[in-house]
């Protein structure tokens, strides 16, 4: 079973920015959304969904599928337009993103697919990801579980739980991705309450870490196909990012985590993304 | 029907997972330390790589197992209930009970259990706080035969189940033919003067009080409600027409419990009862010390319900 588009990373980057255009139409005829944390992982998403997942329309419920969870789960508007990319949701969908039993803000796996967990409270993918994890060991199936974690989300103390797990387990088929784009809803992670040094803390807890531009498709397509899912140890990407990537006025600005463009403002992000 | 020998009702429970997987089931128990709590030994001996030891962790156990039933196990959580539900309540709400995955959430040493070891070790507040959450059936067992019907049932059943447990041995209330009914109540002794409502272990004392009521000429109907979400609206409805005197037992805070619950049927469907709900005070922590002791102070034993049930019918 291999990823059923398998695209190289200069298309990977094409398919961002197709995704980059849907968030921006989608987020501003909703009026609300996350635009900050949907332009910040897309393309981590696009490299996921276009060539790294084994994932296959014909049968999205496949059990020796592997997993996504979207544990920073605000930045579901990024992944349903990715899955709407994919054509795993009707692209018509996205208009009802936040409105009353349409595409809901957060992630419901009973209303979309290619959703594992209903997440939105921060620091529940990761432990959910070592059971998935611990649940291919126990039944010797090799699919790979991948948990997108935000930055900000790693203050939860339940994701330091579940990392001292994932290295005593063994679970080297574990990729957890930090979209580390150093902003949180409030300012800077560093200033409100710092993570750093955060590759250390990883490596400490028994972690491989990789550390990769989260917003190049080429790096992370490398980082990622380059790990060693043999060696006893669980892996996190640290993917530097930059939230609000590929809209300049929106780029790095902790005011756009959960704002959106409108009027004149869709037109210039429109442009950018041409 | 009734016998004297006692069993420890977690050591059934046990063996209802050797059971499962012997049958088929393919459950896997995870613990956070509580490997004594559970009793789960005779498991782990024979099945030692389906017991998961997250260590204490309770957020991680939930979400852990969580992730074990998307892997496609039947992933049973295994430690005291205070934990559980108090440390790892957003774990219980969204990745169980919203995210509707296949984990039965066992409440182990629920109540006043726990007795001398304080409020923090208390759960006297499991069955409210699981009835606030959507998408999860919620169990009480009272006695051995219905403790290993029940978690036959909840081994089998797909989805999200909450079930409270005792540590203490407790004598069998059923015979071998008993079949446990999602959302049936049982009637454990018929009466028409006044009906005593109880779950899990303290329906042995509601039992007895009405046994005892008899001679005083006082005839109560028990009933182990021991499935509370679904609930048996029809007997409880059917029996508070009869008796229109309504006792509820708990060893739970009265707030959001079994008396609650019962309270709630009986002003909806405009029944005409008295009642006297049974159970730790609403807005208090519970009191310390030896469990019998507890029991006495709040009248959830067999003497307080005898008490109770005579003050009613004067």
């Amino acid at each position: 079973m291999s990823n059923e588009f398998n695209l190289e990373p200069y298309q990977i980057a094409e398919k961002a920015k197709e995704i980059r255009r849907k968030i921006i139409k989608m987020n501003s005829h909703a009026g609300q959304g996350h635009t900050g944390a949907d332009l910040s992982e897309t393309d981590i998403l696009a490299c996921l969904f276009f060539r790294i997942l084994n994932i296959n329309r014909n049968n999205l419920n496949n059990p020796d599928r592997d997993r996504f969870i979207l544990s920073k789960g605000h930045g579901i508007g990024g992944l349903y337009c990715t899955l709407a990319e994919a054509g795993y949701i009707d692209e018509s969908l996205l208009m009802t993103y936040l409105q009353f039993d349409g595409l809901p803000g957060h992630p419901v796996r009973q209303k979309t697919p290619c959703i594992e967990l209903n997440t939105g409270a921060l620091g529940h993918g990761l432990s959910v990801g070592v059971g998935l994890t611990l649940s291919a060991k126990l039944s010797a199936r090799d699919f790979r579980t991948f948990v997108l974690t935000g930055d900000g989300e790693l203050q939860e103390g339940s994701n330091w739980e579940a990392a001292m797990s994932a290295a005593h387990f063994k679970l080297d088929n574990l990729i957890v991705i930090v979209d580390r784009n150093t902003l949180q809803l409030a300012d800077r992670t560093e200033k409100i309450m710092a993570l750093e040094p955060l590759a250390q803390k990883f490596k400490a807890f028994g972690f491989d870490v990789h550390e990769t531009n989260g917003n190049d498709p080429a790096e992370l397509v490398r980082t990622i196909e380059g790990m060693d899912l043999k060696n006893g140890r669980p892996n996190v990407v640290i993917a530097g990012t930059t939230k609000g990537k590929g809209i300049s006025f929106i780029e790095d600005k902790a005011i756009w985590h959960h704002k959106v463009p409108s009027g004149q403002e869709v037109t210039i992000a429109i442009e950018e993304l041409e | 029907m009734m016998q004297q020998e006692k069993t420890d009702l977690r050591t059934v429970m046990v063996q209802s997972f050797i059971d499962a997987v012997e049958n088929g089931v393919n459950v896997v128990v995870v613990v956070s330390d509580s490997t004594s709590t559970s009793k789960i030994t005779p498991f782990a001996e024979r099945y030692p790589e389906r017991l998961i030891n997250v260590g204490i962790a309770e957020q991680n156990l939930v979400g852990v197992a969580a992730g074990l039933s998307l892997g496609g196990y039947v992933a049973v959580t295994a430690n005291a209930a205070c934990f559980l539900l108090a440390r790892a309540n957003e774990q219980v709400k969204n990745d169980v009970c919203y995210s509707q995955t296949n984990v039965k959430l066992v409440g182990l040493n629920a109540g006043v259990s726990y007795g001398p070891l304080a409020s923090t070790h208390h759960a006297i507040d499991d069955i409210s706080v699981m009835r606030s959450l959507g998408n999860i059936i919620i169990l009480a067992p009272a006695d051995p035969v219905e403790t290993q019907r029940i978690f036959e049932f909840a081994l089998e059943h797909v989805g999200p189940v909450y079930i409270r447990m005792d540590n203490a041995k407790f004598p069998t209330l059923y015979d071998e033919d008993y079949q446990f009914a999602l959302g049936k109540a049982s009637v454990l002794r018929e009466g028409n003067d006044i009906t005593i409502f109880a779950l899990g272990s303290v329906v042995h004392e509601a039992y007895e009080a009405a046994r005892e009521l008899e001679g005083m000429s006082i005839d109560a109907e028990a009933v182990n409600v021991s499935s509370i979400r679904p609930v048996d609206k029809d007997k409880i409805i059917e029996s508070v027409r009869k008796t229109k005197k309504v006792i509820t037992v708990e060893e739970h805070t009265l707030h959001g419990g079994l008396g609650s619950l019962v309270c709630e049927i009986i002003a909806e469907e405009g029944l005409d009862a008295k009642v006297v709900r049974l159970g730790i005070t609403q807005g208090q922590f519970s009191k310390a010390g030896p469990r019998a002791k507890i029991r006495a102070h709040y009248k959830i034993d067999k003497n307080g319900i005898v008490e109770t049930a005579r003050k009613l019918m004067t």
